[in-house]
């Protein structure tokens, strides 16, 4: 294998650190080329090593990381059939959204600090996907955290990208801690965080650790793909710029997750970890999607169906076809991107309104805006020949042989009824933004040329994408990645017509509900279910009216009336607690020396009582 | 009955708590001072009682006396220095007033 | 006699002694403005001092080298330590000498025994240096006062200014009466086993009525908890860090500290352990509590001199892990590793503190704000400080956190929880670490004039931006030098 293969994630670090150290003496042309052209080397990298590729899994150990007696960790780069599918996808289209940003940020006042971070971003992501360890997957995993974060509060002078910024990163590491308990938990169960070795023994681990490390890293999952409960972040996340959300928040780090369950799949076949990520993966589709249906913001739109679209993909490991979920990644990373820069082409020809109630009738002025939408819209609504209804149509085929081989029906039905939700809900914002009459910008202007290409290419991939995993042409996206997923249920050589046949049927019937029930910015009166869907299915009532009061009255007990107001709702009801239980503990710094004094007294007494105990 | 080791440590004990008790109590800052001398001065019996009765043999626990009343002198050195220093600018050396930091 | 093949083994001691009477000296011959010529003669003599004990390194492999009749040791753990010390020392002399200009001329003093107090931090140094090595309570005790006399002073030194002041009593009462309580607990172990060394006590240790034994521990403890800020012993430590000047802050959440759990270790691994007491339960509770109370109330600190004391506490506790761990295959060297590291990122935190308020004149976090356009490069550092601090991946704090979890998972299951513990409280401390870049990078400058970084204190800070960077990429020399250290401990 080449060696320039292994250079793939460097390209990005090389520019991140000309950026980051001179970027803001650069002229803005310059900048662009080096933040286009370090992403565009990856992208060549990853195309040489795909070319070059021999068919084993290669290895290549930068230096040894951590040594000692019997355990070693390397810092090790792997490229098997996944991490090449994963690194083409991301290099690719991360270059496509680098080129979008040259026109979406040339306004910008700090361009060079946008590329910098973005720069970072697409290292540390291709080391996530490129690490051949757990603890280097670590590294980028918690990095593209970073960036993400920094991106999202990029526009600083608005508090509340600042606020959505901290929100995404706290709610992260929450899902990291229970990530790193199960790195080190496989550690000591293993004695190696080697991937493949991980993978390999996963089958001789007791089913109590397997279970509990799986589900461990799992909920790492669900904080990094903002799956149930851990999904309040994404719908914030889109404070930061839109290629910002079409790379990060919806094309590859909160695809993470999935790569991750993907890449440790045989760790996630015992029968109770396949249920809880079948079921969690087909909650969140569905959850997601109706509330999607009511939503006026068409990025948080977006954002909503991303999280259903990364339920699809959880749901489609969590029925043992693992493959069908990288596909659906793999399509859904072009049709979403897609959606998102041409809604971002839309804010730029409105000067940044994206309330759908503000919008109309934009088809005419944004010819190829629009068309891009649809093209990504009738992808997402499962429409044949589009990429995305093939990638679903795999996926529910799988949840259907799951049902029927004695598996839960839940998946294969909430998949099923979630098709038809996409499709309606995806409609409708593509009828108010661009069909519907009336808008109030007198002349939008079509984008640059800039930002119409990598829309165009991405709009090409959203039709043709599903060829890579088309059944009946041989599949090649699946058949290349079919070594790679040995434990993986056995697929029947000839699918019935009947999956794809209601698959098709809820599309259409999606997107006829869509474009008929829905007009002239009115939605059709829902009554309860309406708000049942805006109020998150209640769940807004636990986190806001039931979850925050509790920790707060906890919090008040603790420290009595105090001002709560500096706590951030970011961080809900742990924030609230742990300030509380600090303003609690803070009683006792009074700065008194003899108080001081009694406490070291009282502290060494109850040393003694320890012992005196036992 | 003789006296014997045991008497020695309870000696050493109620000095360390007569000590203690002058820690907490006192607001005066070289009175705590003091107290802490008391609390010295107890190891200091106790180190001397254990070399008498413990490990006759060896001077290991005079020479730690000796160490600490040495170090209780350089403590008292730097603590009236510093109280003094305090005094200087606050005016006052009572602890309970000293207290422009906490939380 | 001892044979005087023993002085060559206290090479680095008796430099450190007889740089600290030069510079004594030199103050004499300098004159008021000059007195960084006293500073810079202390970082060369302190650099030089690296070269006697790296052939000490080299030269010690036999486990539990003892000169003098056995009270001072010359092992793996002593040698490493001194190489932690000396560092120390250099890097705060370093960033002193900037501090104390410019604090002097915002106030218009021109007093300001500069000289002095280079020549303190010499010897505080030279006292961490013998504590880490004292095999024998005698030793301990002095080496302890030692430190703590300097300490004192040094946190008092600021004499116009009441907090210092303040903070100099505080720390002196303080650190009195956690002495005195264990000078107590030396005069019962002595009593116990009937020998001041602790090798002849580890032998005679296992014999000694358990109850007797578990007093002069907990008062013992008193000291050492004093020491390295455990709870409940930690009350100080956020008064003394906001008081004192914050150099010497930067060294006593530093050197102190690291010279702390070498006695702790030492005395506890060497002398207590054998007895079959369980300590280990014990040191993870107080772990446990010392994590939590650190980080809770580092959340509400508007102040970074007292948010980065919570978080010194906090990180004790995550030390004690280490020290819990103690004795498993990863243990020894996870709490050196986590010590090494831990200088670095804590001292360059300290550093742009010092940074700041020197130019600013303020120690609060809101007047942060914007610094990544006031000085994009300190705004670099600071956030990677705090990432390290919080350990976060690629940094040499998360390495550490990573080394001592695995160490406590590998030595029982039965310190799982206490790893639990541990990763919980990473996530809380986030929060307010996160605040400060936060602050840095998404708020508004107040006033935009950009900050100048003096030339000697951008040394120190790189050095220390460069360790904590380069511990994360790349700690395997890091881990072979701890793990040489740690299997020399006897």
């Amino acid at each position: 294998m080449a060696d320039f293969a292994w250079t793939i994630p460097f390209w990005p670090a090389l520019g991140w650190l000309v950026l980051g150290l001179v970027g803001g003496h650069l002229p803005r042309r310059l900048v662009a080329w080096i933040g286009c052209g370090t992403v565009a080397l990856a992208f060549a990298a990853a195309v040489a090593a795909r070319a070059t590729f021999p068919g084993e899994p290669q290895e290549r150990t930068l230096f040894t990381w951590i040594a000692a007696g019997a355990f070693s960790v390397d810092a090790g780069l792997l490229l098997d059939r996944l991490s090449i599918v994963m690194v083409l996808m991301v290099s690719g289209v991360g270059l496509l959204i680098h080129i979008y940003s040259v026109g979406y940020m040339a306004e910008d006042r700090a361009y060079s600090r946008y590329f910098a971070y973005l720069n970072l971003f697409m290292a540390s992501m291709l080391l996530l996907v490129m690490g051949r360890n757990l603890l280097v997957l670590f590294v980028g995993w918690e990095l593209v955290g970073l960036c993400s974060y920094l991106l999202i509060g990029f526009w600083f002078d608005r508090e509340r990208a600042a606020n959505s910024g901290r929100k995404a990163f706290v709610v992260n590491r929450i899902g990291d801690a229970a990530f790193l308990i199960g790195v080190l938990l496989l550690w000591t169960s293993l004695g190696t965080l080697d991937l493949r070795a991980i993978g390999a023994q996963a089958a001789t681990l007791g089913a109590p650790v397997m279970v509990t490390a799986s589900l461990l890293l799992f909920t790492g999952a669900t904080g990094k793909s903002a799956q149930l409960p851990l999904y309040t972040w994404l719908p914030d996340a889109m404070e930061g710029p839109t290629p910002v959300s079409a790379l990060i928040h919806a094309a590859t780090m909160v695809t993470a997750g999935v790569y991750m369950i993907a890449r440790l799949f045989p760790l996630f076949t015992h029968p109770v970890t396949v249920v809880v990520v079948a079921t969690v993966g087909a909650l969140t589709a569905f959850f997601a999607a109706t509330i999607a249906l009511v939503e006026w913001d068409m990025k948080r739109v977006m954002a909503y169906s991303t999280i259903s679209q990364l339920g699809y993909m959880f749901l489609a490991v969590g029925v043992l076809a693992p493959a069908a979920g990288i596909f659906h990644l793999t399509t859904h990373a072009f049709f979403k991107a897609l959606l998102f820069l041409a809604a971002g082409s839309v804010m730029h020809a409105m000067h940044n309104v994206i309330d759908m109630h503000m919008l109309g009738g934009l088809a005419r002025p944004l010819r190829y805006t629009a068309g891009a939408f649809i093209i990504g819209g009738l992808a997402l609504a499962g429409i044949p020949p589009f990429s995305g209804f093939f990638s679903k149509d795999l996926i529910l085929e799988r949840a259907w042989e799951h049902a029927v081989g004695g598996g839960s029906p839940v998946p294969f039905i909430l998949g099923l009824v979630t098709a038809l939700v996409t499709a309606v809900y995806i409609t409708r914002a593509a009828r108010y933004a661009f069909f519907d009459q009336s808008y109030r910008e007198p002349h939008p202007h079509e984008a640059p040329p800039v930002m119409l290409w990598p829309m165009a290419l991405l709009a090409l991939l959203s039709v043709a994408g599903g060829l890579l995993g088309a059944q009946r042409i041989g599949a090649p996206l699946l058949e290349f990645l079919a070594p790679q997923f040995a434990e993986a249920a056995p697929h029947e050589a000839a699918p019935g017509l009947f999956v794809p046949v209601l698959s098709i049927l809820a599309g259409v019937a999606g997107v006829a509900i869509g474009w008929l029930g829905y007009r002239d910015r009115r939605d059709p009166d829902l009554g309860w279910v309406a708000r049942l869907f805006s109020r998150h299915w209640y769940l807004l009532d636990l986190y806001d009216g039931v979850l925050v009061p509790a920790a707060k009255r906890v919090a008040v007990l603790l420290a009595g009336p105090v001002d709560l107001g500096v706590i951030d709702r970011a961080v809900n009801g742990i924030g609230a607690l742990a300030v509380g239980g600090a303003r609690g503990l803070r009683r006792l710094q009074t700065g008194y020396v003899r108080q001081y004094a009694a406490i070291i007294l009282v502290g060494t007494i109850l040393l003694m009582a320890y012992w005196a105990t036992r | 009955m003789q006296v014997g080791l045991n008497h020695y440590l309870a000696v050493s004990a109620l000095l360390f708590g007569l000590g203690l008790y002058g820690i907490l109590t006192r607001r005066n800052a070289v009175a705590i001072l003091m107290g802490i001398e008391l609390m010295l001065n107890a190891a200091n019996i106790n180190l001397v009682a254990f070399n008498r009765y413990v490990a006759p043999g060896a001077l290991a626990g005079h020479v730690f006396a000796l160490i600490i009343i040495t170090l209780a002198a350089c403590e008292a050195a730097v603590g009236l220095a510093l109280v003094l220093a305090v005094y200087r600018n606050l005016e006052t050396i009572h602890v309970d007033e000293i207290n422009v930091m906490k939380w | 006699m001892p044979p005087a093949s023993d002085l060559a083994l206290l090479v680095p001691e008796l430099w450190l002694a007889a740089l600290g009477l030069v510079l004594l000296g030199v103050d004499l011959f300098v004159g008021e403005q000059n007195k960084r010529t006293v500073g810079w003669v202390a970082v060369g003599g302190l650099l030089l001092a690296l070269v006697p004990t790296w052939g000490l390194a080299g030269a010690v492999h036999r486990p539990g080298t003892t000169v003098f009749f056995g009270s001072y040791a010359v092992d793996g753990f002593a040698v490493f330590f001194k190489f932690l010390a000396i560092i120390a020392t250099t890097l705060v002399i370093l960033a002193s000498m900037d501090y104390f200009r410019a604090s002097g001329d915002r106030q218009g003093s021109t007093q300001r025994f500069e000289g002095e107090f280079y020549t303190l931090l010499v010897f505080t140094g030279l006292g961490l240096v013998l504590m880490a090595a004292s095999a024998d309570l005698i030793l301990v005790a002095l080496s302890i006062e030692f430190v703590s006399l300097t300490s004192y002073v040094l946190a008092a030194y600021l004499k116009g200014n009441p907090k210092s002041n303040e903070a100099g009593l505080k720390y002196f009462l303080f650190g009195a009466a956690a002495s005195a309580v264990m000078f107590y607990g030396f005069s019962l172990l002595y009593g116990l086993t009937g020998s001041t060394s602790l090798y002849v006590i580890a032998e005679k240790v296992a014999t000694v009525p358990a109850p007797a034994l578990t007093v002069s521990l907990a008062l013992m403890l008193a000291g050492f908890g004093f020491k390295i800020s455990m709870v409940p012993f930690h009350q100080w430590t956020p008064d003394v860090y906001e008081g004192a000047p914050t150099p010497v802050a930067a060294f006593l959440s530093v050197g102190s500290k690291a010279a702390g759990f070498a006695v702790l270790l030492r005395v506890v691994a060497v002398a207590i352990a054998p007895s079959g007491l369980d300590y280990v339960t014990l040191i993870a509770g107080l772990s446990a509590v010392s994590m939590f109370v650190g980080n809770l109330l580092a959340l509400p600190q508007r102040n970074i001199k007292r948010m980065l004391a919570y978080s010194s506490i906090s990180h004790a506790g995550f030390i004690l892990i280490g020290v819990a761990a103690f004795g498993g295959a990863f243990g020894n060297t996870g709490l050196l590793i986590y010590l090494f590291a831990y200088m670095f990122f804590t001292l360059g935190a300290f550093f742009i503190a010092a940074l700041i308020e020197a130019r600013l004149g303020s120690d609060d976090i809101p007047d942060y704000a914007g610094l990544s356009q006031r000085a994009p490069g300190l705004a670099f550092l600071m956030a990677l400080f705090m990432l390290s601090l919080t350990g976060i991946p690629p940094t040499a704090g998360f390495f550490a956190k990573f080394y001592i979890f695995a160490a406590a998972i590998e030595r029982s299951p039965a310190l799982l929880w206490l790893v639990a513990v541990g990763v919980v409280n990473s996530v809380i401390s986030l929060y307010y670490y996160v605040n400060v870049i936060r602050t840095m990078y998404l708020l508004p400058p107040q006033d935009p004039a950009r900050i100048q970084e003096p030339a000697v204190l951008r040394t120190a800070l790189w050095v220390t931006g460069a360790a904590t960077l380069l511990l994360g990429l790349y700690p395997q020399p890091l881990i072979t030098f701890a793990r040489a250290a740690a299997l020399l401990l006897p």
